[in-house]
């Protein structure tokens, strides 16, 4: 077994200005308590609204549904490198196993560097709810079934 | 104050693609310059499915430890080119959104580590060269059994040109690259240090005998046709070695460069001519341990071994001679007065930790700390990680009275 790690850097597809100032201007590692849960088929799906104060250093705070996270930026204890995996003759493959098609064919697997990372967000704290109306807009037109579904639980 | 929308990414096989690797300080380093040259970082991850994973730069190996955190990290970039956000009633026009890409809840860990090389010796087994019987033979051919053992000095077999249905398969250095979690550098030198040549792109051990052979004629030619061992031309001496004895010139070249350096050098613009620089110390070094090599069990008294070495190596190179050389080879054994030598290569010791210790107190049960440090080279790193195993696997005894420090296994009381 061999697997290559090659880099692939190419700097064309840049995140909105605020984002990419945090410590990669591709690529920002979000942290959170637990994982996304999400049920049924979660492609294209809107999980919330991710807002930078800039007060001071960024403040940035993160709206799902009625629910909204404060979080802060950390320097990584050491740095990260992402890595990729690329496999360009089993994409038939892992597409038809669905999201454990990882396990797939390991013939051709290769590793690419898509970034180096030293700060991350980390949201450690709990929730805090947001009544419906606080945030006029910032959800601008719930179109997400999930989240209007949320919606009425609370 | 501005927010931009995030979003799951709309690519499913993009799921579980993404690791987070922790990087040390030198590996930062390394990869930070290869993209600021754009050039290929060189780093490989290695191992069968099996085996723990390492990864590997250019000249360093590493182990991967696959860490589990409590929290998921997502990792978030923009839309991919082509990944258009569908928002239905066109407002997100002009707002930003950004794709969760993938979500990860563990983190690889490295951590530098002694490369596996102990598997080129399995791999190689029953592939030995022998000077006397493998001349003729042009292809990658070997005789013998496929069995034979380890520093048996009998050539088995003829010219067989048949593979034998024990199937000893040969092995190239490609091969080598895939199977042995190392560096490409540490692979070199361990090819280097285990003496194996490659003769027609297969690896083939050379036999200790055969080498002690070789390095003892290229001796007696250097002194015979008066050359100087810091610049001979190695044309002259492998020419010299194939017609008077008989050995290969691609294997008598080999065996220049693991004892010494062989330099292009233009001699007054006509065609260049190589020379070799010989390492003295390190020949002088294989020739004591060839005579060494045969009191593995039987002890020779140290004085009689140094005058049959210095006979060996012959006048003009005795002065390099010292029994310092051999650390780590060799176990004295007392009366102090006129101590003997058995052959005892740390090389031929199990790789992993606790049966090293276990079976060199066996050998002895109990070792002064500067006869015992050479055996334990191969498993540690530094000096640090030694005086850890040290402290894991020995009992420390004594050391205030300044007789030095004595270990014994910590089992025994």
């Amino acid at each position: 077994m061999f697997i290559p790690i090659n880099l692939a850097l190419d700097g064309s597809n840049k995140l909105p200005s605020q984002l990419a100032k945090i410590s990669h201007d591709e690529l920002v590692l979000i942290e959170l308590q637990g994982r996304l849960e999400v049920e049924g088929d979660r492609t294209g799906q809107a999980v919330g609204k991710l807002t930078l104060e800039k007060v001071g250093s960024p403040k940035p705070t993160l709206l799902i549904g009625h629910h909204l996270l404060e979080g802060k930026t950390v320097t990584l204890p050491k740095p990260l490198a992402v890595l990729h995996r690329s496999r360009p003759n089993c994409q038939e493959t892992s597409d038809s196993q669905g999201e454990d098609g990882s396990q797939g064919s390991q013939e051709d697997v290769s590793y690419d560097i898509v970034a180096l990372v030293k700060r991350k967000i980390v949201f450690a704290k709990r929730p805090i709810p947001v009544t419906g109306g606080v945030q006029p807009g910032s959800m601008a037109g719930d179109r997400d079934k999930k989240e209007r579904k949320r919606a009425k639980i609370c | 104050m501005t927010g931009c929308e995030v979003r799951f990414g709309a690519d499913r096989s993009d799921n579980g693609s993404f690791r987070l690797l922790e990087l040390p300080p030198d590996l930062l380093k390394l990869i930070e310059t290869s993209i600021e040259n754009s050039t290929s970082p060189n780093l490989t991850i290695k191992g069968h499915p099996t085996d723990d994973a390492v990864l590997c730069t250019q000249n360093k190996t590493y182990t991967l430890r696959s860490v589990v955190l409590s929290n998921s990290i997502c990792i978030v970039t923009a839309p991919e080119y082509g990944e258009e956000v569908n928002d239905g009633d066109g407002e997100g026009e002009g707002k930003e959104v950004v794709v969760i890409r993938d979500q990860v809840s563990e983190v690889l860990e490295v951590v530098p580590c002694v490369p596996k090389l102990d598997r080129l010796g399995g791999l190689l087994k029953g592939l030995e060269y022998d000077i006397d019987g493998d001349l003729e033979e042009g292809g990658p051919e070997w005789d013998g059994d496929g069995d034979v053992e380890m520093g048996s000095d009998e050539e088995v077999g003829g010219m067989s040109q048949v593979k034998k249905p024990s199937g000893v398969k040969k092995l190239t250095l490609e091969d080598a690259r895939r199977e042995i979690q190392a560096s490409e550098y540490e692979l070199e030198r361990g090819l280097r240090d285990r003496r194996i040549l490659q003769i027609n792109g297969t690896l083939r051990p050379l036999r200790p005998s055969s080498l002690t052979t070789i390095l003892t004629l290229l001796l007696n030619t250097l002194v015979s046709l008066s050359l100087p061992h810091s610049a001979a031309p190695v044309d002259e001496l492998t020419i010299t070695l194939l017609e008077e004895h008989e050995i290969r010139r691609e294997v008598c070249r080999q065996v220049m460069l693991w004892f010494g350096q062989i330099t292009p050098e233009r001699t007054t613009g006509e065609k260049k001519e190589e020379k070799w620089s010989m390492d003295v110390e390190s020949v002088v070094k294989e020739i004591g341990l060839g005579i060494l090599r045969n009191h593995k069990d039987e002890p020779i008294r140290q004085d009689l071994f140094l005058s049959k070495w210095r006979e060996e190596i012959g006048d003009t190179f005795s002065s390099s001679l010292s029994l310092s050389l051999l650390t780590g080879n060799y176990l004295s054994h007392p009366p102090l007065t006129s101590p003997s030598l058995t052959y005892f290569p740390s090389s031929s010791l199990p790789p992993d930790p606790s049966t090293r210790f276990s079976d060199l107190f066996l050998t002895r049960p109990r070792w002064r700390a500067e006869d015992l440090y050479p055996f334990l080279e191969g498993v540690a790193v530094d000096g640090k990680e030694r005086d850890k195993l040290l402290l894991k696997f020995a009992r420390a005894v004594g050391g205030g009275d300044g007789e030095g420090v004595w270990y014994s296994s910590r089992g025994k009381v």
